[in-house]
């Protein structure tokens, strides 16, 4: 039986309850728009990692591509913006497709070591193309999207724009997640050959995984570029990467609503202690030591733990400490 | 370093409220009732890989303010926004900022940052004033709500390596290490510029990139091509890393070496002495430059927290005060009137007497060529370098590329 909080609608009903109550509770309609499109790029982070076992350092490419799409689509094509996002969707997919398709050849820390040589190769395209993708200065001049005629230049109203898009993606992963393909991505990460010998095809399976990825982590890059009217050379680096993957473990590879809780957790930890000490990042590290450590369902887990407490339900075991960050996530093993 | 900062927040606090030699002109105190505090905004690096130029950046603010106490009536006070030195976050929080009300902005150390809050600042209709580097930021991509201190490229290259030559006439074939990115290739263009019109011969260059640490190679191809000068056109810490290692392979006997921008005393103090000795460096503040202003400020600071101010600092402190006092000047501290106070300031700054251009909002000011002493020749630890050369060069606001919407 599904326990109560891995429950898809439970899942889903967490995300509503988060998306109306950031309104509520923070000032800076900006930083909770933040939260949700870091949210999405975390979620489609997890699909490989928690999901499918693998852990990609390409996902800055995704991020930095719809970032890219959003800003040439906008300014210089001067395409609608549901076009431009659409156009990130597909982009993603297929640049993700791509990459996919020649890093899951190999295994293990070469398969990483490939998804980091690609990373560092796009970005030196963005950063050589400067007159594409504006260098080191960025791609500047970026508008918010129109409504109607209206331009959605609020903080709030942009919130609501990014809010509805993040629940339809978020119930699409659902979705991708909770059906054959998902299980078997489970099936996949949990035991390869066994998935292989069964007649499963693996690397296509790896592969769709990839672009399903690469297109939300792009849609999310797009969404980011028109939030802050600029698609940075930084939002292409491999810093994204290991930003997006560093969410993805805080908040818990177990589920995809942990995601969100991973993408808040750092946004708002950043925001915080960014303005108290230079040196925040180093409490970060200390963070990232810890869940490493000892939670290694990350803040998700936590939250298991502590209704486990309430409902006098038996815990949830963390995984054996010499598993592999990919494959302690466990939903796949309920 | 947390409570050194603060350490030299309360002396620089205490000392600013000393500094009545200091008045900024024009402040109309206690005129008006009370609106709740003038906030200032200072987007800077404070975390991040340039946090040690955010934090006396943000020292520089923090003097400023508390220099000019009350402005319309209303106490000053800055707001430190970390934009960790990442455009992204930049925008961001200058959005936020904007949207509790902070209309007034200076700071911005980063190229790539500075541009995306100018364009941020001015969709707001507030303003925003920088000491960044990029050309574009009063060239193509200039702005109404944006102003900027320091000296462009083209100003850089023209009061370094022209009187360079001029001095040295038979140094005839020079070198050049460029960073591959905008700001690089505007001081590269520049150069190849004047040594054309001079008749020098531009023997070679070596690009390298954003994240380069290591120039051994570009060295040895530097040494190879036997100029009489290297010019390297790298900033912070590379144009530091690569001078270190020529003067590690024996460059500072065999040519002359040229930092045509340099990040000031906080660069010399990395270096030392012995290293920095011979060598030429470009730079857009200097504490020892000879205005009545920079004169204050430097005893007001040594005095109170026993430190020089740097060009972080300074430059900080300068456009803060700019900001304050055009504020005082239109009776207004809202976008559109500081814009218009700004546009044709003149006024006597820290280079001595410096101007606003309105039609692209770029500061007219000095830029300086120093040459590092010998570390017997020091007076005091600060006395790193001798001003051999100042003065003002600008492209016209047509040929910068600026179209001011």
């Amino acid at each position: 039986m599904i326990p109560l909080l891995d429950r898809p609608l439970v899942q889903f009903g967490l995300a509503v309850a988060v998306v109306l109550i950031l309104p509520v509770t923070m000032r800076s309609g900006t930083l909770a728009s933040e939260i949700l499109i870091f949210g999405l790029a975390v979620a489609a982070c997890n699909l490989l990692l928690g999901y499918t076992g693998l852990l990609s350092f390409g996902q800055g490419i995704f991020f930095g591509l719809g970032s890219y799409v959003a800003g040439l689509g906008l300014v210089r094509a001067g395409l609608p913006a549901p076009v431009v996002l659409l156009l990130a969707l597909g982009g993603g997919a297929l640049v993700a497709a791509a990459v996919g398709w020649v890093s899951i050849r190999r295994q293990g820390v070469y398969f990483v070591m490939l998804t980091l040589a690609f990373s560092q190769m796009f970005y030196f395209l963005a950063y050589t193309f400067s007159g594409l993708t504006g260098g080191d200065n960025g791609l500047l001049d970026i508008p918010r999207p129109r409504l109607g005629g209206t331009v959605l230049s609020g903080p709030w109203t942009y919130y609501a724009f990014v809010a509805v898009l993040f629940l339809a993606l978020f119930a699409a992963l659902q979705r991708v997640a909770l059906s054959t393909f998902g299980r078997t991505l489970l099936a996949i990460r949990d035991n390869e050959a066994r998935a292989g010998a069964i007649g499963y095809p693996v690397r296509a399976f790896k592969v769709a995984a990839f672009a399903i990825s690469g297109a939300v982590t792009a849609f999310a890059g797009a969404l980011h570029a028109m939030l802050i009217g600029v698609a940075p050379l930084s939002n292409i680096d491999y810093h994204t990467s290991e930003t997006l993957l560093i969410m993805t473990i805080i908040g818990g590879t177990a589920n995809l609503f942990a995601s969100l809780l991973g993408a808040g957790a750092y946004l708002l930890a950043a925001d915080a202690l960014s303005a108290i000490w230079p040196r925040w990042l180093l409490l970060l590290g200390l963070l990232l030591i810890v869940i490493t450590l000892f939670l290694q369902r990350g803040l998700w887990g936590l939250i298991e733990r502590a209704v486990a407490l309430v409902t006098r339900a038996p815990p949830p075991d963390d995984p054996a400490p010499d598993r592999p960050v990919a494959a302690a996530a466990r939903e796949g093993d309920r | 370093m947390r409570d050194r900062r603060a350490f030299l927040k309360t002396s620089l606090t205490a000392g600013a409220f000393a500094a009545s030699g200091l008045t900024l002109p024009g402040l109309l105190r206690g005129a008006r009732a009370a609106e709740g505090p003038l906030v200032i905004g200072a987007p800077l690096p404070i975390s991040g890989a340039f946090a040690a130029n955010g934090k006396y950046a943000s020292l520089g603010a923090a003097f400023a303010a508390q220099e000019a106490g009350s402005v319309l009536g209303r106490k000053v006070s800055i707001a430190d926004i970390d934009t960790e030195g990442k455009p992204a976050p930049a925008a961001r929080k200058v959005q936020e900022a904007m949207g509790q009300g902070t209309r007034l902005f200076a700071g911005g150390i980063l190229s790539s940052e500075a541009l995306v809050m100018g364009k941020e600042v001015t969709k707001g209709d507030g303003v925003f004033i920088t000491t960044a580097g990029a050309d574009e930021i009063t060239g193509s991509d200039c702005n109404r709500g944006t102003f900027r201190w320091t000296v462009p490229t083209f100003g850089a290259i023209a009061q370094t390596v022209r009187p360079l030559i001029a001095q040295m006439p038979q140094a005839k074939r020079w070198y050049t290490i460029t960073p591959q990115y905008v700001f690089g290739e505007g001081l590269l263009t520049a150069a190849k510029a004047v040594f054309q019109e001079k008749g020098v011969e531009h023997v070679g260059n070596s690009y390298h990139s954003l994240a380069e640490k290591e120039f051994s190679g570009y060295l040895t191809n530097a040494i190879a091509a036997k100029p009489d000068v290297l010019l390297l056109l790298n900033f912070g810490s590379q144009s530091s890393d690569a001078l270190r290692q020529a003067v590690s392979f024996g460059l500072k006997k065999r040519m002359t070496i040229v930092l045509a921008w340099a990040s000031g005393l906080e660069q010399f103090e990395a270096l030392g002495a012995d290293l920095c000795e011979g060598v030429y460096f470009g730079a857009q503040y200097w504490h020892g430059i000879d205005s009545p202003l920079n004169k204050a400020l430097v005893a007001k600071v040594r005095e109170t927290a026993k430190m020089t101010p740097n060009y972080s600092f300074a430059g900080s402190y300068q456009i803060t005060r700019l900001l304050l006092d055009a504020a005082a000047k239109a009776g207004a501290a809202d976008g559109p009137a500081v814009i218009k106070a700004l546009e044709g300031l003149r006024y006597s700054g820290l280079t001595g007497e410096e101007e606003i251009r309105a039609a692209d909002h770029q500061v007219i000011k000095d830029y300086y060529l120093l040459k590092g002493k010998a570390k017997s020749a020091m007076k005091d630890k600060d006395d790193f370098a001798d001003v051999i050369q100042s003065g003002k060069s600008f492209l016209s606001p047509e040929a910068a590329g600026c179209k001011m919407a």
